[in-house]
């Protein structure tokens, strides 16, 4: 995983990207999940919410780059 | 005391000790989790090594509430604010890296405008305008002397505040959340089962003015609560906001009912008033089967649909004996007006359907994409009072930068930052004299607080967690005053200025020199911000302000009468309710201004929708040639009307609905326009609204008794 990233010749961090990156997917996951009430049998939604943000952001730690 | 006295009073006691306890753990735990947040966020920021991570401390205190949807919700937006605010900074700093004139000049008009946006918007809306204003000089000010500085000053403060919001939003969301969703919940239940029992009970017909203007509040209060609520549980709650629009549209379901309810209450009170009692009696008797139809337990959701077969049936009822009843009225006039009522409980009876049919399907567990239509809730914003805001901010930032310069004083950048806070934090508040003085004795406190706290126990301890343990009880008294209603902005204004002039980081400075005279800056600052306050007042509830509104809800009528048709309809409806609700909340109630409001938002709500309604079925078929200029005349007159009441355009306004009236009676096929200018005609004529002042003084007595 590269330490940092060039955007327009500013170096960024590469794990805030990947963190952007993780935020913007949990965002889509959550709309469908709600849309589609997912969260109905879940016992407390934001703590799954944040588990299942824990999962994508090291997933794409760990195979993306 | 007997032994019956003891098992009687026992539980009672028990159960106030336990409601007291209820009410301070629900205290405790917000000090609980707002303290956890801070250190979490400061451990953070000083394992990044951030530049300030008491930026990310004080960020958590600032977002700080008891609901959870309000933490995410002002996060959010605040998120969105300092993003703005340091684009901005950038922005002005690039362009003026050498120059300090034309730099506070532009950055004390940024923060104008950005005070004058927060006064357009309710809700946190409002707080990403100020957010934007204040961060834009938390950026810049202190790069002032090294321009190039300043993209890594917005990147840290970017950071920090970022990671404030990040960790307040998950402590408050996953550390016992408290859901506003439920309170959502409970609000649109009670809506609907207080106004759908409200039109059961009041079948009878007669209800006294009074009674009427005062529910007619209460239905216009509960619909502007709801779209609060709604605005902020969308950001705690993925299926709330996936039905947010939804949740809409019963709410404005809801004011279109309501509205025509009462339009037709005030119909059989002014038929009663003028001894019309046939009219009447006949219309309380094909209004009759409405109140069968609701005869059921009445509650949102599912079980709400019950009443949806009921309300078509009645529909159908009263459908078939509008003619015959009408034939049992013998007086044409009696007829007339009958028909009038008649149409005008259609179009209710269609609209509490409507408004019966969203609340069944509130809590449907799946929603189907662009099912319901999109629906906007329009408000009615004064830019007048925009532009005083603009100017209060702006003169303020301007008087204080020409202060810092002709003095220079070292720390006049940071009475600059705490005036700007301030001015635009609370400008938007009912009363902001008052609080900005409370929150800066508060604050002066604080730092008092802090200082005891740096000077006498900080020193003496090592490591995060004895500066924990150091800086906790002092911070938590702030935070308990701030839940205490009396205290609230005293305790605010306590937390902020402690954690402010803490300013922990990593190598923590102890000079007490530095300290005393940047606590002086930054009272002197908040001084700034009261005074600016007292000498520019601000619009909110006062007497200008509030004949401005009154005006533009009397405009409201024009805009029924000539904007464009589509979408009139709701936005016509919102934006009576926003600025009827704007009023309220800044009147006392009962006094004379209070009801002069009431009497004037019931006559606009009556004439718009009636205007409405007609010019929606003019537009359904072609007019005759002969027919059309006296309508457009008579929609015409009325605008102008109620844009400027004078008795003289009372007179116009009344013979061109007469002229109107009159020429569709000469043509055939359009009948169907009468009824809803009949309704028009007799908000005009009824001598107990607030239109009464405008008529003349020798009244035509056949046509007042005829038409009311």
């Amino acid at each position: 995983m590269p330490r940092e990233i060039a955007l327009g010749d500013a170096l960024v961090p590469g794990l805030l990207v990947l963190f952007v990156l993780s935020i913007l997917l949990l965002w889509l996951l959550d709309g469908l999940a709600g849309r589609f009430g997912f969260y109905r049998p879940v016992w407390h939604p934001p703590l799954f919410r944040l588990a299942v943000f824990v999962c994508v952001f090291g997933a794409f730690a760990l195979f993306l780059l | 005391m007997s032994a019956a006295d003891l098992s009687t009073s026992a539980p009672s006691t028990r159960r106030a000790i336990a409601d007291a306890l209820r009410e301070e753990a629900s205290v405790w735990l917000f000090v609980v989790k707002t303290l956890t947040a801070f250190f979490l966020a400061g451990w953070i920021a000083m394992r990044f090594a951030l530049p300030a991570p008491g930026t990310a401390m004080l960020t958590t205190i600032i977002v700080a509430n008891r609901q959870s949807g309000m933490v995410l919700a002002k996060s959010f937006y605040r998120a969105i604010g300092t993003m703005a605010g340091a684009t901005v900074a950038i922005g002005i700093v690039a362009a003026f890296p050498q120059e300090r004139d034309p730099f506070l000049l532009a950055l004390s008009l940024w923060i104008g405008v950005c005070a004058g946006g927060a006064t357009l918007y309710r809700n946190f809306k409002s707080y990403a305008f100020v957010l934007g204003g204040y961060t834009a000089a938390i950026v810049a000010i202190p790069v002032i002397d090294n321009p190039p500085g300043v993209f890594d000053s917005a990147w840290a403060r970017i950071s920090e505040v970022l990671l404030g919001l990040l960790v307040s939003g998950l402590v408050n969301d996953i550390i016992f959340p408290s859901r506003m969703r439920d309170v959502l919940r409970r609000a649109a239940r009670e809506q609907f089962a207080q106004f759908v029992g409200f039109v059961r009970d009041s079948t009878g017909g007669v209800m006294a003015r009074d009674t009427m203007e005062k529910a007619h509040l209460r239905f216009v209060r509960a619909a502007v609560t709801l779209e609060d609520l709604r605005s902020s549980v969308i950001f705690e709650d993925s299926e709330a906001r996936a039905r947010s629009s939804h949740l809409r549209l019963f709410n404005t379901r809801f004011m279109a009912a309501s509205t025509s309810f009462q339009s037709l209450h005030h119909l059989i009170n002014r038929l009663k008033a003028a001894h019309r009692d046939r009219a009447a009696d006949t219309l309380i008797q094909l209004y009759a089967p409405i109140g069968d139809a609701l005869d059921a337990p009445i509650e949102a959701g599912a079980a709400a649909r019950v009443l949806l077969p009921r309300l078509v049936q009645a529909r159908e009822t009263m459908r078939g004996s509008t003619t015959t009843l009408a034939a049992t009225l013998d007086d044409p006039l009696d007829r007339r007006d009958f028909e009038t009522g008649a149409s005008l409980l259609a179009r209710f009876v269609d609209e509490l359907h409507a408004y019966v049919d969203a609340a069944a399907s509130l809590q449907t567990p799946r929603v189907v994409m662009g099912s319901t239509e999109r629906v906007r809730f329009d408000r009615g914003n004064d830019f007048v009072g925009a532009g005083l805001a603009t100017f209060r901010a702006t003169v303020t930032m301007l008087v204080l930068g020409a202060f810092w310069i002709g003095t220079a004083w070292p720390l006049g950048s940071s009475a600059m930052l705490l005036a700007t806070v301030f001015a635009g934090l609370f400008a938007t508040t009912p009363n902001p004299t008052r609080v900005t003085w409370h929150v800066m004795l508060g604050y002066i406190t604080g730092m008092t607080m802090a200082f005891i706290c740096e000077f006498f126990v900080l020193t003496r301890v090592d490591g995060y967690g004895l500066l924990i343990a150091g800086v906790a009880p002092f911070l938590a008294v702030g935070l308990v005053l701030m839940m205490t209603p009396r205290f609230a902005s005293y305790g605010l204004g306590w937390a902020m200025g402690m954690a402010y002039i803490l300013a922990l980081k990593n190598t923590q400075v102890f000079d007490p020199a530095h300290f005393i005279n940047d606590a002086i800056a930054q009272a002197a600052g908040l001084g700034a911000a009261a005074v600016a306050f007292i000498v520019i007042p601000p619009a909110v509830g006062s007497a200008w302000l509030r004949r401005r509104q009154l005006a533009r809800l009397r405009s409201q009528v024009a805009l029924a009468a000539e904007a464009p048709l589509p979408g009139l309809r709701h936005r016509f409806e919102s934006i009576n309710h926003d600025l009827f609700s704007q009023v309220v909340a800044q009147t006392e109630p009962g006094s004379a201004d209070s009801r002069a409001l009431i009497a004037w938002a019931l006559a606009v709500h009556e004439t718009g929708r009636a205007l409405i309604e007609l010019r929606h079925d003019m537009s359904l078929r072609a007019l005759p040639t002969t027919l059309r200029p006296y309508l457009d005349d008579a929609l015409h007159t009325l605008a102008r009307f109620y844009e400027k009441p004078d008795p003289a355009s009372y007179l116009l306004a009344r013979d061109a609905v007469a002229t109107a009236i009159a020429s569709i009676g000469e043509h055939d096929d359009v009948h169907y326009l009468l009824n809803h200018l009949h309704l028009v005609r007799m908000a005009l004529l009824d001598g107990e609204s607030v239109l009464a002042a405008y008529m003349p003084d020798v009244p035509l007595a056949r046509e007042i008794v005829n038409a009311s």
